[in-house]
């Protein structure tokens, strides 16, 4: 009785995304290693950066490490990940994101920034991080 | 309830999050708000007569739970029907979506682990919006770290709930992996299933929270029941359910081991109530309400 699930008749994008966004660090690493593209779209044309967890710090770190672009934005919403991330919260991954070069004056279609969708959710500590750049 | 005519684009999914025995959950971006959710359909035989009684009447107990809005079960933010043909509809449901799971969070947390009042106030909000469900007659039926959300700021916020008895109604059933660790004794042997059913699983994450692993990790449900019986001793015989399979003379007998060798970051209130929480009877574990009294929570 495993937690979690395989998708074994998935493309591996399709699971790697899967497994970015429920969390899954180990499974994350272990379809990377298998050959899974970590820039690769999924059936939905996103990529497992734009998809995952965000408050999963250690999905985005391994997903990093191996070349995630994290400038890659939404295709209708013009949201990047850091977009998500900062509306989230999620100041671990923020930073990391923005370690990773994300841009922080990325503008999505409504013509805002990661740090204006922060401040509508009132995450404080997203809002200092980013302005202090 | 809506009926979707056509392509609606409100929804876009962009990533399937879970799937089998239900039918499929999508994480998928709402393009009004820009926000994710979480959608999750279910198909449902309809006849002349339109969807089953059955299934609209527990969409609206949802729906009646959402007039609460409760600070500790996710939001119900949309209910869509799409005829798929004339047998079958496929009802979604759309939900709030947390970009954070108790699994991820308890991972999280550097060693030696949460702190034990962040333990606590996690502890409450759990029971809060399990006592919330409970006393609208809902049960949850599959509470586990994954469907446990926690937002940025620590809000604790339950996930799936409700929705086993949609499922169950109608689904077609396909064979699915699903963990037992979380399942109480009375599911294990097939018995009953009552609200206590979510405090055993509550129980088994309070544990958890402490050991940052599974307390229970069994492989079958033999092997589950033997592993609580080793930890909380063979139940007598008058606690036994009766017209079950599996007989109680199929486990060695055990008596209970003090909880806090298998805990032993717990205090002793704490210890106390895990020990209600994880009680054989489901007649005789605490319920939420009463949890939320217990000493553990004073001050």
């Amino acid at each position: 009785a495993a937690r979690g699930r395989t998708f074994w008749t998935m493309p591996l994008e399709d699971e790697l995304t899967a497994a970015a966004a429920k969390g899954d660090a180990a499974q994350v690493r272990s379809l990377l290693g298998a050959g899974a593209q970590v820039n690769g779209v999924n059936c939905f044309g996103r990529t497992a950066l734009q998809v995952m967890m965000m408050g999963s710090t250690r999905v985005a770190q391994i997903l990093l490490d191996h070349g995630a672009d994290p400038n890659v934005a939404d295709g209708t919403t013009g949201a990047t990940p850091l977009h998500d991330a900062a509306r989230s919260g999620f100041l671990d991954t923020v930073r990391l994101l923005v370690r990773f070069t994300a841009d922080p004056n990325a503008r999505d279609q409504a013509d805002r920034r990661p740090v204006d969708l922060a401040r509508d959710e009132c995450h404080t500590d997203v809002v200092a991080f980013l302005e202090s750049l | 309830m809506k009926m979707a005519h056509g392509t609606s684009v409100q929804y876009e999914p962009v990533a399937e999050i879970g799937g089998g025995a239900y039918g499929t959950v999508y994480k998928a971006r709402d393009t009004e708000s820009g926000k994710f959710v979480a959608l999750k359909s279910v198909r449902v035989q309809t006849d002349q007569n339109g969807l089953p009684v059955s299934t609209v009447r527990e969409v609206a107990l949802l729906r009646r739970l959402e007039q609460f809005d409760h600070p500790n079960v996710v939001r119900l933010m949309d209910v869509c029907a799409t005829q798929r043909s004339e047998q079958e509809t496929k009802v979604t449901l759309v939900f709030e979506h947390v970009d954070q799971d108790l699994k991820t969070y308890l991972e999280k947390a550097p060693a030696p682990g949460l702190p034990p009042g962040r333990i606590k106030d996690l502890m409450r909000q759990l029971l809060c919006g399990l006592a919330f469900l409970h006393s609208n007659r809902v049960m949850h039926r599959d509470l586990k770290p994954e469907n446990i959300l926690v937002t940025s700021q620590g809000q604790v916020k339950l996930a799936d709930f409700g929705l086993a008895r949609i499922y169950s109604c109608h689904m077609v059933l396909t064979p699915v992996v699903v963990t037992l660790w979380y399942r109480p004794p009375e599911v294990l042997l097939q018995s009953s299933y009552a609200t206590p059913v979510d405090i055993w699983s509550t129980g088994c994450i309070f544990a958890e929270m402490f050991r940052r692993k599974p307390l229970f990790c069994g492989e079958s449900e033999v092997d589950q029941l033997g592993k609580i019986i080793k930890v909380i001793g063979l139940p007598s015989e008058e606690e036994w359910p009766t017209n079950v399979t599996l007989s109680r003379k199929n486990f060695p007998s055990a008596s209970p081991s003090p909880i806090t060798d298998f805990v032993p970051e717990i205090n002793e209130s704490g210890a106390q109530l895990l020990l209600k929480m994880l009680t054989f009877d489901p007649t005789k574990r605490i319920s939420a309400l009463k949890a939320l009294e217990h000493p553990y929570f004073q001050n």
